[in-house]
């Protein structure tokens, strides 16, 4: 696809994101029904879950395209993995900020050590060292080969980290949604987090996008620069 | 294979022989360990807990910060002579390199382990409990996933300018597991409980330990590809 293409299309998919997040927000405050025990402070959870999962989604993409850009050494699979870490950490921060929020309210603490808060904490920190190794290498072609080390060896290790901290303490409240028999979520409430997941998604991959196309255009630019040097 | 072994007995020998002659890394680790346990002597007030509730915890972040100190510099030696590429490119494969420089890297840290639970022990009045031999195997499994990781990102970090700065940056996130069971384990056996109430504590270590080894045998190529 040509840069073109990808920033028509990055720009369609991130507006129309960003206005159903906007009709998320509308809805979760004036239509979608109150939670009985958790009250007004739950509706929070239609921005927190799905950023949580655009957050996870955007790691594992990470981590297949490294895998893939270690053996192929295609360079548009080296962006796909910045793009989707760049889009990845910024929805990790949304969710890193949006549960402390709720805990103060429904936990009376901002922070517990709770697993997947502290999963996500941790997923944030992996994201930080997959930018610095990046940014730290002399040249560019090592710090991809790094930044995809990383990437894979976070995506291998955070099962691990996930097992370890459940095993250490679970307060969060249960799954709701996925979960073995059918969801326990109020039908509303569904439809809500549906859209909001919708959204989210949208929107990651039309930053992704965007980001795919700066990073095409920026190679581009580094190209002639060196055409024109030598 | 058996070739493949020999070369891997190759690294370890060459490392362990020019640890022995410089006595660098282990001797900054040892002094770390020991003067760490002396500031957390002072550091902990005794009349509001027991040092011997949280030993475990003390123990196990001795080994990771002492132990990265070393693990740091396990390419340094070599990037400065060019000897690396000496190395590199000798017929031993890559992962081969990789898992002799763990083995020799695990020797040196488990060395500075019971080093750490000795003091400890002097320093403290700990007891070992009742199964050291439990203990000695919790540590061992610890300390391999670590050093196993400690190795791969050694390699890494020493790659760009932060160096050995930007080492627990990318090693802390994923040390968690091995911190968790590692603490607990050892906590509960120097408690006196019984080895089966650390059992499946002892199976996460090891499950750690291999999914480290193998990614780091696995990926370290790439890392020294240039």
């Amino acid at each position: 696809m040509s840069v073109r293409g990808l920033r028509i299309g990055g720009t369609s998919l991130a507006v129309l994101g960003l206005l159903l997040v906007g009709l998320v927000f509308g809805l979760s405050f004036f239509w979608v029904s109150t939670e009985a025990s958790q009250g007004i402070a739950q509706r929070i959870f239609y921005i927190h879950v799905p950023a949580a999962w655009v957050a996870f989604l955007a790691f594992g993409i990470v981590a297949l395209t490294s895998a893939m850009y270690l053996w192929l050494r295609d360079d548009r699979l080296d962006r796909a993995a910045l793009a989707a870490a760049e889009g990845g950490m910024i929805f990790a921060t949304i969710m890193l900020t949006t549960g402390p929020l709720w805990g103060k309210i429904a936990w009376g603490t901002y922070w517990t050590w709770e697993p997947r808060l502290t999963l996500t904490l941790l997923l944030w920190f992996i994201y930080l060292g997959y930018f610095l190794v990046r940014s730290s290498s002399e040249n560019a072609e090592r710090g991809k080969r790094f930044a995809a080390v990383v990437g894979i060896v976070g995506a291998l290790d955070i099962p691990l980290i996930h097992l370890s901290v459940v095993w250490f303490r679970s307060l969060h409240p249960q799954p709701v949604v996925v979960k073995p028999d059918a969801p326990s979520l109020p039908g509303d409430m569904l439809s809500l987090l549906m859209l909001g997941l919708l959204a989210f998604t949208l929107l990651f991959f039309g930053l992704f996008l965007l980001r795919y196309a700066l990073e095409t255009l920026r190679d581009a630019a580094d190209a002639r620069e060196r055409r024109a040097t030598t | 294979m058996r070739g493949y072994l020999g070369q891997i007995r190759a690294i370890v020998w060459k490392d362990l022989l020019l640890e022995f002659r410089t006595r660098e890394r282990i001797a900054a680790m040892a002094a770390f360990a020991v003067l760490a346990a002396v500031l957390f002597n002072y550091a902990i007030d005794k009349s509001l807990v027991s040092p011997q509730n949280i030993a475990a915890g003390l123990i196990w972040m001795t080994i990771v910060f002492g132990g990265l100190l070393g693990i740091g510099r396990t390419f340094n030696l070599e990037a400065q002579d060019g000897a690396m590429q000496g190395v590199l490119m000798s017929p031993a494969p890559k992962d081969a390199v990789f898992l002799g420089k763990t083995i020799a890297n695990f020797v040196l840290l488990y060395v500075v382990a019971i080093l750490v639970v000795g003091v400890f022990m002097l320093f403290f009045g700990l007891d070992l409990g009742t199964s050291p031999l439990a203990l000695a195997g919790a540590l061992a499994l610890g300390a391999l996933g670590f050093v196993a990781l400690g190795t791969l990102f050694s390699a890494v970090s020493s790659g760009t300018h932060m160096g050995e700065t930007l080492l627990p940056i990318l090693v802390f996130p994923l040390l968690v597991p091995m911190v968790i069971y590692g603490t607990t384990a050892t906590g509960r056996l120097l408690g006196g409980r019984p080895v089966a109430e650390v059992a499946g504590n002892l199976r996460m270590l090891g499950a750690f330990a291999l999914v480290a080894i193998f990614a780091g045998a696995g990926l370290f190529r790439f890392v020294v590809e240039d």
